[in-house]
Formats: structure tokens, sequence, C-alpha cells
């Protein structure tokens, strides 16, 4: 036991280091932004981890590597303690522009009770609201405690834009490709962080290419953005956050504030490339395009986006909802059902490729009371469903999905052969024994019934809590599901439920659905087990 | 003289890099190119670089593509 405590404390420590280092680089913001009030509330926020993390990874430098158990109870409270302590600088900020102490200099704008600007930024004095903001970040996930992104100080909007792009890869990996020595049980870490495939035999190597892989389309992402047409400080922010798949915004309401096609459509490859495992990527940058129709995840990526779309846009045009008189694209003036099947399909493909890439950036303001269920329903599967495992993106991913359908239809094409018969399940390409074939199907339905299961359990506690039925202030069976879906498969799209102002049960509901959202529920559930016991609460 | 390795923090994952120049540059001229343009504001000349980047970036990859399909029928 003691042991066990020693090698996850260490293995702790050497997170928070690396979370101490991104807080630091992140003083960088507020000198250039003059934003000078911020910069004690970040670095004494960076300070923390740094010497919890210190004291950790010193104190118990000699323990032993990580076995399966540890690495899972690692990244399980990891991932916890890293939102945690990653919540400090807005608790610290919010704070600060409170006490508001006459050196520091603090625009009015921050200080002065009443305004919209003060209360978006004071809803964090609520630790519980930074917390929560803190795991939606790291997570990918992208459901906020902001009223009005666009009022807060720009250091906070970088904060979280950047927890959401070094959240989309992964906190361990980041410790790993930083401070990882080989040999140190930084597989079985990796692995735990929901996490399996190689791109090469070392770990340590596999780490730092998704990384300089995942730094090159980020910047490439930039350069698209801006040439969109947006400024250079919102390309920034929205490519970090889109590629990252995690749908954190800058701005007011997400990307249907610009209402620019051009910045629509660029922003769906952008989710693309995030819906995509980084292993495909290696490949395809090593100029095998084939792996864009041979590789089976990446091929249904294409495909599930593809049919999601086209159901939504043939939804939502029944519904009439994006009536359109005329609109000019690319030079070229569309008018009457032209221009509106248009306006629905831009639409219908971004809030699809949103929605089951898991980022969540929204461009259909009403998307919540406004459509119908049915494509309210339609956006709720994607997000449910999630893209490629391997890659940025939360839900149950399309690799499970594709595992549980083959596998019935091979369970039930065998009742039609004789029990004698020799037959090998195919799984992208590859032959499995029956063995493996098991342990393939096993995987998938016991994430899979998980996953339910704690989807209905917090769409029950949702509907205790909140005020449900008709009526102006009133929520419906379908929001609920829908909102409960997006902060599970760390989406991020909202039906309007989540703001600063709902029940606190609801607040910590949610934080444990993103919280094994994103680890796919087994790590948290052996770190749950793992304390029971040790408190003699379970045995 | 020191290596790319030793630089703390991000010296590993410089010396990662992608042994490929063309990436290795693109790497390199990125974050320059963005600042850059953060300075200079919307112009030509900026737009211009913009496009060379992303277009650049996109055509090797295709460049890469066809250059490979030969040399796997060999």
């Amino acid at each position: 036991m003691a042991n066990r405590i020693e090698t996850i404390a260490r293995d702790l420590g050497r997170m928070f280091e690396a979370l101490a280092g991104l807080i630091l680089i992140s003083v960088l913001i507020p000198l250039v932004w003059r934003e000078w009030w911020v910069v004690p509330g970040m670095v004494v926020s960076g300070m923390i981890p740094l010497l919890v993390g210190f004291g950790l990874s010193r104190t118990f430098r000699d323990a032993d590597d990580p076995g399966r158990l540890h690495g899972m109870m690692i990244a399980a409270s990891g991932w916890f303690f890293v939102a945690l302590f990653g919540s400090i600088p807005f608790l610290l900020v919010a704070w600060t522009a409170q006490l508001d102490p006459s050196i520091l200099d603090i625009p009015t704008r921050f200080t002065a009770e009443g305004t919209r600007t003060f209360s978006t930024l004071a809803a964090f004095q609520n630790p519980l609201n930074g917390f929560f903001e803190s795991m939606s970040g790291f997570t990918g996930t992208g459901l906020t405690m902001t009223d009005n992104e666009a009022a807060l100080p720009h250091t906070l909007q970088w904060w979280r834009s950047f927890i959401e792009w070094v959240g989309g890869v992964g906190v361990i990996v980041l410790t790993t490709a930083i401070l990882a020595r080989p040999g140190s049980g930084s597989l079985t870490l990796y692995e735990s962080e929901a996490r399996s495939e190689k791109i090469h035999p070392s770990i340590v190597s596999t780490v730092r290419t998704i990384w300089w892989i995942f730094l090159l389309f980020t910047f490439f992402s930039i350069l698209l953005l801006w040439l969109a047409g947006m400024p250079m400080w919102d390309a920034i922010n929205h490519a970090m956050t889109g590629l990252a798949t995690g749908g954190f915004s800058i701005t007011d309401n997400s990307i249907g504030t610009y209402d620019s096609v051009a910045i629509d459509f660029a922003l769906v490859p952008v989710m693309i490339l995030g819906s995509i495992a980084f292993p495909i990527h290696y490949l395809i940058l090593q100029g095998n395009l084939r792996n864009f129709y041979e590789d089976l995840q990446t091929r249904w990526v294409f495909i599930f986006f593809g049919i999601g779309t086209l159901v939504l846009t043939a939804v939502l045009f029944d519904q009439g909802f994006y009536q359109t008189d005329t609109i000019a694209v690319a030079g070229v003036v569309l008018q009457g059902q032209a221009a509106t099947l248009f306006q629905t399909f831009r639409f219908a493909l971004f809030q699809f490729v949103s929605a089951a890439s898991c980022t969540g950036f929204q461009t259909a303001g009403s998307l919540g009371p406004g459509w119908t269920a049915p494509a309210q329903l339609t956006v709720a599967f994607g997000m449910v469903v999630g893209a490629a495992a391997g890659s940025t993106v939360g839900g149950i991913k399309l690799i499970r999905l594709l595992t549980l359908a083959k596998g019935i239809l091979f369970r039930l094409r065998g009742i039609f052969y004789p029990s004698s018969a020799v037959r090998t399940f195919n799984l992208d390409g590859r032959a499995l024994s029956d063995e493996e074939a098991a342990q393939e199907f096993e995987e998938a339905a016991i994430i899979t019934f998980l996953w339910l299961v704690f989807l209905g359990l917090a769409a029950f506690v949702f509907m205790l809590a909140l005020p449900m039925g008709p009526g102006p202030d009133a929520f419906t069976v379908e929001n609920v599901l829908f909102e409960v879906a997006s902060a599970q498969g760390n989406v991020g799209l909202s039906s309007g439920i989540t703001g600063p102002a709902m029940p606190t049960v609801t607040k910590v509901m949610f934080l444990f659905n993103m919280w094994i959202g994103r680890l796919e529920i087994i790590p948290v559930l052996v770190l749950l087990r793992g304390v029971f016991a040790s408190l003699e609460v379970y045995e | 003289m020191m290596q790319l390795e030793e630089i703390p923090v991000v010296g590993p994952l410089l010396a990662a890099g992608a042994d490929d120049r063309v990436f290795d540059a693109l790497l390199v001229s990125g974050p320059i190119l963005i600042v850059a343009i953060a300075l200079l504001g919307r112009n030509p000349g900026s737009v211009a670089l913009a496009v060379a980047y992303t277009v650049g970036f996109s055509v090797y990859i295709g460049y890469k593509g066809i250059r490979r399909t030969p040399e796997r029928k060999t």
C-alpha cells in the first residue's frame, strides 16, 4: 500500500510540475496584452503546483515504476488534481479584481459591480465554477461557467484555450514528452489516458511525434482561420480549441458571432483533423494518403460525418428553420429554395461535425429550444458516438460501435454455420482469434454499457434538480439528454442548461461526467474503488 | 556545442522533430510567421505569406503522396 501511494505521489508530482510550467509560460500573455494586474495571480497559481510537484517528485523519486493498477489510479487522480490546480488562475484573477488593490490599477470594467463584464469574471470567485471551467477545459468539453467570454481578460481567454489544447492531446502525453525517462513506466501511464496506439516502438518517441504533428496542425489552422477572416487573436484561440476538439470560444456566441460562411467552412477541416487518430496523421504526413480510405476508423469518420450532415440537413430543411431569401457565396447569389438549402446545409454540416468531433463550437444560436426534437437527437447521437479513438475526441468512439456492430453480425451469421466450422473475425484488416475477438467485444460492450449507465444517472439527477416541463424557464427531457451527452462526450454544445446559475448538485454531476468521459470511465472507477477500499468503505 | 536535446523543457520536442526538412522548416517558421502577421496586420504581403504557408503545407503532403505511389509499385 505504501509503495503504491509513493509511486502515485511521485508521478502526480511530475504532472504538477508540467502544469506549473504551463501556467508560468502563460505569464507571457498578460505581458503582451499589458494586463499587469493579472501577473501576480498567475505567478502564484504557477508556484503552488510547482512547489507541491517538486516536493512530491523529489521525496518519492525512488518509488517503483507504475503497474497497470497504478497507471489507472495515476491517470484518474492526475486529471482530477490537474483540473483542480488549473482552476487556481480563475480563482485568483477573479479575487484580484474583487479586492481591487490600488497598486495594481485594475481597469474599472472588471471592478465596477453591476456590469456584465464584472459578473462574468466574478463568477469565478466561486471555486466550484473555476474547477468546472478547468475540468471542462482539460477534458476538452467546452461547457462554460462564463456569461460572456469576450469580457474575460485576455489572460483567462488564453488559459481556457491553452488547457483545452493541452488536454486534447493529454496531460500525461505532455508530461511524458517533457519529463519522461525511458523505461519509467511511461507506456502504462500512456495507456491509462485512453490511448493505446503507438507510432514508434518507444513510447517517448511516440508522444514526441504526436506533439510535433499537433504543433504543425496548430500553426496551419491558425493561418487558415486568419485567412478566412478571423482576427489573429481569435484565430489563435479558436485554432487551438478547434484542433483539440475542445470548443471553448473567446466570443459570446461562439463561432456564430462571426456569421461568416468562410469561417464556418474553414473550421470544418480543423475539427476533422482533430477527429483522426494521430498514427494515421503520421502515416499521411509520410505520404501514405491511402490511409484516408484504407484505415477503418478514418474511412468511417468521413462516412459518419457525411451521413449525419445529410440527415440533419434533411430534418432542418423539412422544418424550414433556415428560411433565407438571398445569400451570396463566393460571388454567386443564391435565391429562394437554393438559398435556404445552402444555409441549412451550412449550419447542419458545421453543427454535426462540431458534435461528432466533440468540439462543441456553435453557429446555430437557437440549437436548444429552436430545433425540433429529431434535429437535437441527431446531434446528440453524433455526440454520443464521437469519432476516431486515438484522436482528441470524446464519446464512445466509432471503433467501439463498429466492433459491436460487426460482432453482433458475426454472432448472428454463426448460427447458420455448423458448430465445427472454423471462422475468422476480421476487424480493421486484422484476423482475430476467438479469444482476441471476445476480448474486443467485451471491452467495447463494457465501455458502451458504462457510458450509458452514467448518462442515465446524470440525466436522472438533472431531471430532479432542474425545473422540467413547459414554460419559459423549464427544460424538456431532450434538453437534459442533449446536455448530459454533451458533458460526458466532452463535446460542449449546450441546450441552455449549463451556466453559473445552475444548481450545485448539477455542477458536481457534470464535473464527474466530464472526468469519466475523458478517461473512458474505467480508470476513474478503479481509483474510486481503491479510495473506498483504503477507507474501508468498500471491501 | 549545445545540442537541441539539452535546451530546457522544449529541447526533447525540438530534437524529436519531423525528420523531414520541409516539415521542420514549417515547424520553425510557423510561430515566427504568426507573430509577424500579428504585428504587421492584414495586408497583401502578410496574406501572401499565410497563403504560401497553408498551400505549401497541403501541396507538400500531396507531393509526398504522389512520390510515394510509384515507389510502392516497384
